[in-house]
């Protein structure tokens, strides 16, 4: 008997290691935290449900500013929220400034003053109308509220699908929704210049339409403007373009963005990033690459993929010189993951899983974040906050090098 | 190679531990094995009684990627194995399903809806890889001519954990897993809506429906979260539901454990995850009031929010019945227990004490027949092993059970 039971309990020992070591913990950084940004029916300051997917981001000190995506027929916010506190200041009704809209889906960008700017996509008014998109400026008190001024719709009956800024010219640069309008947005004097160079042809509708392509799928999702004040982006099938101000001339690039074979046609500029020194990176929408375009020689070199999931919805880098990033998207599961070119490559995270309290949750609770929307960094880099694009969105704040 | 030669090991085991044990004696109670599947490894609230038929429902699994449908008849007594669901489902491989975590309910035409689960390590950690879980299914099964109906997929790569549905137009609702995300699924449009994530990192494992075809399911909060069919959206409650003091976020976030209802009185009792009973009084419109009946157990107890209780039934008596065990959640050292609660008096009796070899676990919600017998899914442990045994508990507190 003692013969028989020997191996016995070898055999079950090496099961349990086995399946201990298959197992994982979730990423539960000890000082990350999630801050409670949506919850319907509550005297809180909170964000309503199906009103509240945060698709726009910036820190700015202490302070979260968030822009969100609605439901159909819905209208978005402008949230704030404090990094100290844990815990949200202000919301902002949009369609208490501007009708109509549906989404502020471009990210923000810093202007001077710590003045925030960004584009909004606007509900469709039928099959293929859209209502106007506008750019709107966000200016944040010491406390946390907000004050959102309408700057106009850059093109008509389109939406703004995403933006940029040259801080040090004053000018904000942005692609309209659907029909891939470059324009330019000079801040003091609220010019607009429309450019239908940029406009996606009907030969590119055709070979996109074979593969049942939308324009949320092929437009550029982000634009960046390097050292030089040239503004990049995407454009079917699966290239980077150039834009030149001083010339308005627009160069698409011989390298084409980094591709799965068979899959060149959801080539598309899903985040875009400029680093500290002037180094510009991206990710492809279609496969979820990571690549670094070099502004000098327009060559764009495949850093590699952090997931084997599609898409890579946003970057930020933190103190620790290291990218930060989202990637996968719904369906899949999303994931937080970091990037250090010098050192360890791709480091993946998973799903971040971070201790969430408020008001009547006191004793905290664990949130799992699965559809990460947006991500920014504060501005000394020590926090990287990713904000949920869902029904009932969260902030997760990750205190980088922790 | 080592697991496999410990999985056959385990099999044998299994097995003969099953054949070797017997049924209580007790008049009121019978425990009914479930024939043709040694690999059955356990029940997960995958029970429901059909009313047309007068048979109870159940899904046993290996908890792996085997399920295997069992009818029990309660007018022969006889329990059937009906296949597995895999087969009755025209599942590939590539869609295997682990459980069935849903409750089987009933809808208009007397089929019986259930939907299948992940519920393991596969699709825990590897997601929506192409080794992982594909997504869960919903179900229809007939009892009257055994046949199944595969309704198609929730959510690609979401475990559907419960669903229940509205007896007058069918639709069935929906909670996934691990997004909690909450579904309306109209089978005769074929049309599914997600309505979204209502959860935090732990999944409440019920919702459930009143008399009017609106249903319930919890917020992160512990709020009730109800689905309102005329207005056709969810409304939220302002407040969460009475917790003890000092209850972990852990123990909130699970909301619902199990249910019972009581029509003639507008009530529908609660059991939550911090272990207080409820009293839910629904109403047409908006959500209704909730009375605080106490603790599942106020002995036995490091703090009244530690038992685990994933099951309830409600007599003919008007009593509640429920089983504590399982999960290492005890009220006596090691023994599974079955409770009597009066929601007039809120007193509670212990009724049965069982080793944990004879009953650890049983799961199930507002299971009951013709007769007033009532029914939970139970499970016993196996001495020294990471294995179970699952079988059919059927109780009637007030007349003797027909065996």
């Amino acid at each position: 008997m003692k013969i028989i039971r020997i191996p016995i309990a070898v055999f079950c020992l090496i099961i349990y290691c086995t399946q201990s070591f298959s197992q994982y913990t979730f990423f539960k950084d000890n000082e990350g935290f999630a801050i409670e940004v949506s919850l319907s029916n509550t005297k809180l300051i909170r964000l309503p449900a199906y009103r509240n997917g945060i698709s726009s981001l910036a820190v700015t000190g202490d302070l979260v500013t968030g822009g969100t995506t609605a439901g159909e027929k819905l209208s978005p916010y402008i949230f704030t929220a404090s990094l100290s506190k844990k815990e949200m200041i202000a919301v902002k009704d949009v369609g208490d400034v501007i009708a109509g809209q549906q989404a502020v889906a471009t990210g923000f960008f810093h202007g001077k003053n710590n003045i925030l700017y960004a584009g909004t996509l606007a509900g469709r008014i039928n099959d293929s109308t859209y209502g106007d998109g506008h750019l709107i400026e966000v200016r944040t008190g010491a406390g946390g509220s907000i004050d959102l001024t309408d700057l106009g719709s850059p093109v008509k009956g389109e939406g703004v699908f995403a933006l940029t800024i040259d801080t040090a010219s004053g000018m904000l640069y942005g692609l309209s929704y659907p029909s891939g309008i470059f324009f330019t947005f000079r801040i003091a004097t609220k010019e607009t210049k429309t450019f239908l160079a940029s406009k996606i042809t009907q030969a590119e509708k055709d070979t996109l339409n074979e593969f049942s392509i939308a324009p949320d799928k092929y437009l550029s999702r982000a634009l960046v403007v390097d050292n030089k004040g040239l503004v990049y982006g995407s454009r079917p099938v699966n290239r980077m373009f150039v834009f030149d101000p001083s010339l308005n001339t627009f160069t698409t690039l011989s390298d084409m963005l980094p591709e799965v074979w068979g899959r060149r046609t959801l080539g598309q500029a899903d985040a875009l990033i400029r680093s500290k020194e002037g180094k510009l990176y991206g990710a492809n929408s279609g496969d979820g690459q990571l690549f670094e375009l070099d502004a000098s020689s327009l060559k764009i070199k495949n850093l590699g993929k952090p997931i084997m999931m599609n898409r890579i919805r946003g970057l930020a880098f933190g103190a620790d010189n290291k990218l930060y990033g989202i990637a996968g998207a719904p369906p899949g599961y999303a994931h937080f993951f970091s990037y250090d070119q010098a050192n360890e490559g791709f480091s993946d995270y998973g799903n971040p899983q971070f201790i969430m309290k408020a008001p009547g949750i006191e004793q905290g609770i664990e949130w799992r974040g699965f559809r990460l929307g947006a991500i920014a960094a504060s501005e000394d880099g020590k926090y990287i906050v990713l904000g949920e694009d869902d029904t009932l969105s969260q902030l997760l704040v990750y205190p980088v090098g922790n | 190679m080592f697991q496999k030669i410990t999985y056959c090991f385990l099999l044998v085991l299994i097995s003969n531990y099953s054949r070797s044990q017997v049924s209580t004696t007790d008049q009121h109670l019978a425990f009914i094995n479930y024939p043709g599947f040694p690999e059955g490894h356990s029940t997960w609230d995958d029970i429901g009684y059909s009313v047309r038929n007068n048979k109870i429902l159940v899904g046993v699994t290996n908890h792996l990627d085997k399920v295997a449908l069992y009818e029990y008849d309660v007018t022969t007594l006889k329990m059937n194995k009906q296949g597995l669901i895999s087969d009755l489902g025209h599942l590939r491989p590539f869609q295997w399903q682990a459980k069935i975590h849903s409750k089987f309910a009933e809808g208009p035409g007397g089929q019986m809806y259930f939907a299948t689960d992940g519920g393991e390590s596969r699709e825990e950690y590897l997601m929506n890889h192409p080794d992982g879980y594909s997504g869960g299914f919903f179900m229809k099964w007939d009892a009257a001519t055994h046949t199944m109906t595969n309704l198609g997929m929730g959510l690609q790569y979401e475990s559907i954990k419960d669903i229940d549905v509205d007896p007058a137009s069918g639709i069935i609702y929906a909670v996934t897993y691990p997004q909690a995300r909450f579904l309306v699924y109209d089978p005769a449009k074929n049309l599914v809506r997600d309505l979204g994530r209502l959860g935090s990192s732990h999944v409440p494992r019920v919702l459930f429906t009143d008399w009017w075809g609106n249903c319930y399911y919890v917020d992160w909060r512990q709020r009730l979260v109800k689905y309102d069919k005329i207005k056709q959206e969810l409304v939220f409650a302002d407040s969460s539901l009475p917790a003890f003091p000092g209850t972990p976020g852990g123990k909130i976030i699970t909301g619902i454990t199990a249910y019972a209802k009581d029509r003639k009185n507008n009530v529908i009792y609660l059991i939550t995850y911090g272990a207080k009973i409820l009293a839910f009084h629904p109403e047409k419109n908006g959500i209704g009031k909730v009375e605080d009946l106490g603790a599942v157990s106020e002995s036995g107890v490091k703090n009244l929010y530690d038992p685990y209780v994933p099951n309830l039934n409600i007599g003919d008596n008007g009593k509640l019945y429920y089983i504590i065990g399982g999960h290492g959640n005890y009220v006596v050292e090691n023994k599974t227990v079955v409770m009597e609660f009066d929601p007039k008096t809120k007193k509670r009796k212990i009724l049965y004490e069982f080793p944990v070899d004879q009953l650890s676990e049983a799961t199930g919600s507002d299971t009951k027949d013709r007769e007033g017998n009532i029914y939970f899914a139970g499970r016993k442990d196996i001495p020294g092993h990471d294995a179970s045994v699952p079988f059919l508990i059927k109780f009637n507190p007030t007349k003797m059970v027909r065996k």
